[in-house]
């Protein structure tokens, strides 16, 4: 029982992890804190829910949503960010003008789902069992699985051994400084607006097809967590968000069976407090990005 | 006259809420702390005062008293650990306090009736009690401009290093205007309860923390004017989109982002801005979107 628990809070911690590695990327690179990322998971759900409904393969739907919003994400940047960025209160104003995007997407999900809840029709993704150990695992578990670690390690490769993560690391380190040295800023920004997206969506239709429901609202709580996995895992610390996000898998789902979901959600928020008063850099941060360091 | 008043009162009286949350809300800003802990301080005010008049027959001005008492210390406790931190990080760990409160008031369901909330809370406020809390608020927060309390908050926000360096023992000033900020919004949370006889955990939760700091982004963060202006703004906005019907939350979302991208000092504080400028009649030179344009708001 303790150990299928955990297993199952490793699979949700997973998907987490997926969502917040868009979110953290988008917090380390331009420190900005982007609310309609939930919409944008929202809206991968949406739309792969629709792609089935009109007869397409499951996997094609999944890619599509993927790309999908990877380009909802992009557009977001443009109208919410670009014109921020110049002016010098990016930091308040881009949590309104995220919060407006997120009105945006949500209306119009509200709008074409009709305020229901949705969910993919029955064998959409082969129901099956295998066990071990007293233990019982999905197949869509053990894909789940499967594709947050080939992600993870590719997004890890990219950003770390590319010559585009190189520009990555340098913009979010210095713009200007790396705008001398002719790396095109808004082109960075594009591309990890694209990623973070497309990771999102993909979170967005897994989340979908594993708890069965899909509505306009489910992206709240996901981004909630993602705040708390950003602050334990460390400020843009890719593998501290990963760990992060399976560690909060797997404390949620052990207080919501031996405690309740209530209690499960204020413990998860004092731990996120816990660490900002002790561990202000994350359990992975590097020291440059100190959270009790200078505004500017 | 009366008959606008008449069929706009709820609007009315809703608006004056949302005015006296937004200082709450402009007070920890303005003195450069990024807290979203609003919500949670009115929670905390709301419930005390709703527990206390309903369960133990407190006099209502005695209930209101306690809120305000609550929500200072609350504040002031949190307002160790947060002056630890910086910018979006204070936004996080207030984010979790609010969230924190509301998982709790979900939890111990027998002392604060759990998701259904408490209701049959008795209905003392009216438009003119409200009106005179949001005076008394202006008031206060005026008179503490004129001080130099005000101005270490203007040094702290700009700048707190040049702050310290002049001698300001800047923690204290965090506390205090952390602690002002507890103050206002547990006190708002308090008459809204009066208010509106029933209250539950989700009327504080995320979107109580996006609409106490959209009023304030939106109406300026350093000017009287600013939380007015943007709670203006806020009530009007679904009474002009009630045409476009279920359409309403895309005007909203649009509006918002064309303010803030055009606006970034918020309709209050520019219109202030605009009026410094036209009424010296010096041309200044100075950009208007920078730091330059607080000096002229400190005085």
């Amino acid at each position: 029982m303790l150990l299928q628990q955990i297993l199952n809070g490793t699979v949700s911690g997973a998907i987490y992890a997926l969502f917040a590695l868009g979110f953290t990327l988008i917090f380390g690179v331009q420190k900005l804190l982007n609310l309609a990322h939930g919409a944008i998971f929202m809206a991968g759900a949406f739309i792969a829910y629709y792609a089935t409904a009109q007869g397409l393969p499951f996997w094609f739907a999944l890619l599509l949503a993927t790309i999908a919003t990877g380009a909802i994400s992009v557009v977001v940047d443009f109208v919410a960010f670009r014109q921020l960025r110049k002016s010098g209160h990016a930091e308040f104003a881009a949590i309104v003008t995220s919060i407006g995007v997120d009105l945006i997407l949500m209306n119009i999900a509200q709008q074409v789902s009709n305020t229901k809840v949705l969910s993919f029709p029955f064998g959409t993704f082969p129901v099956k069992f295998f066990s071990f150990w007293g233990m019982r695992i999905s197949l869509l578990q053990l894909t789940i699985l499967g594709l947050v670690l080939v992600l993870v390690l590719a997004l890890a490769y990219y950003i770390n051994r590319t010559s585009f993560g190189r520009q990555v690391r340098a913009v979010s380190s210095n713009e200007h400084a790396s705008a001398l040295l002719g790396i095109s800023a808004a082109a960075v920004y594009r591309q990890t607006f694209f990623i973070a997206g497309a990771l999102a969506g993909l979170a967005g239709v897994l989340i979908g097809l594993s708890f069965n429901s899909i509505h306009f609202m489910m992206g709240e709580p996901f981004l909630l967590q993602a705040f708390v996995v950003v602050v334990i895992g460390g400020l843009g610390s890719l593998q501290g968000a990963v760990v992060a996000a399976i560690l909060i898998g797997i404390v949620q789902s052990l207080t919501i069976a031996y405690l309740s979901s209530e209690l499960s959600t204020a413990i998860i928020f004092a731990l996120l407090f816990v660490t900002l008063l002790f561990f202000p850099n994350g359990l992975f941060g590097r020291a440059g990005n100190y959270a009790g360091g200078s505004r500017r | 006259m009366m008959s606008f008043y008449y069929s706009y009162q709820p609007l009315i009286d809703f608006f004056l809420i949302a005015v006296g949350l937004g200082y709450s809300q402009q007070l920890a800003l303005r003195a450069g702390v990024f807290s979203i802990a609003t919500a949670g301080f009115s929670a905390l005010g709301a419930y005390a005062t709703a527990i206390l008049v309903t369960r133990y027959g407190v006099p209502v001005p005695a209930a209101i008293l306690v809120s305000a008492v609550v929500g200072m210390a609350v504040s002031y406790v949190l307002s160790v650990p947060l002056a630890r931190l910086r910018g979006a990080f204070q936004a996080i760990a207030t984010l979790a306090f609010v969230q924190v409160v509301i998982a709790l008031l979900l939890y111990f369901e027998s002392f604060t009736g759990g998701a259904i909330g408490i209701s049959g809370i008795p209905r003392v406020m009216n438009t003119g009690w409200l009106l005179l809390a949001v005076l008394v608020t202006i008031y206060v927060i005026w008179s503490i401009n004129r001080t130099s309390v005000g101005r270490v908050f203007n040094a702290l926000r700009q700048d707190d290093s040049v702050a310290a360096s002049l001698g300001v023992p800047i923690k204290s000033y965090y506390a205090l205007a952390f602690v002002l900020s507890g103050l206002i919004g547990a006190v708002f949370g308090a008459l809204r309860s009066l208010y509106v006889f029933n209250i539950e955990p989700v009327d504080f939760g995320f979107h109580a923390m996006v609409a106490s700091l959209t009023v304030v982004v939106l109406g300026g963060r350093n000017t009287l004017l600013g939380p007015i202006a943007g709670a203006l703004i806020m009530a009007i906005l679904p009474e002009l989109a009630r045409p476009l019907a279920e359409n309403r939350g895309i005007l909203n979302g649009v509006i918002l982002i064309l303010v803030i991208t055009f606006l970034p000092n918020g309709v209050g504080d520019e219109l202030v801005y605009w009026l410094r400028r036209r009424l010296r009649r010096a041309p200044k030179t100075m950009s208007k979107r920078k730091e330059g344009a607080d000096v002229v708001a400190a005085d």
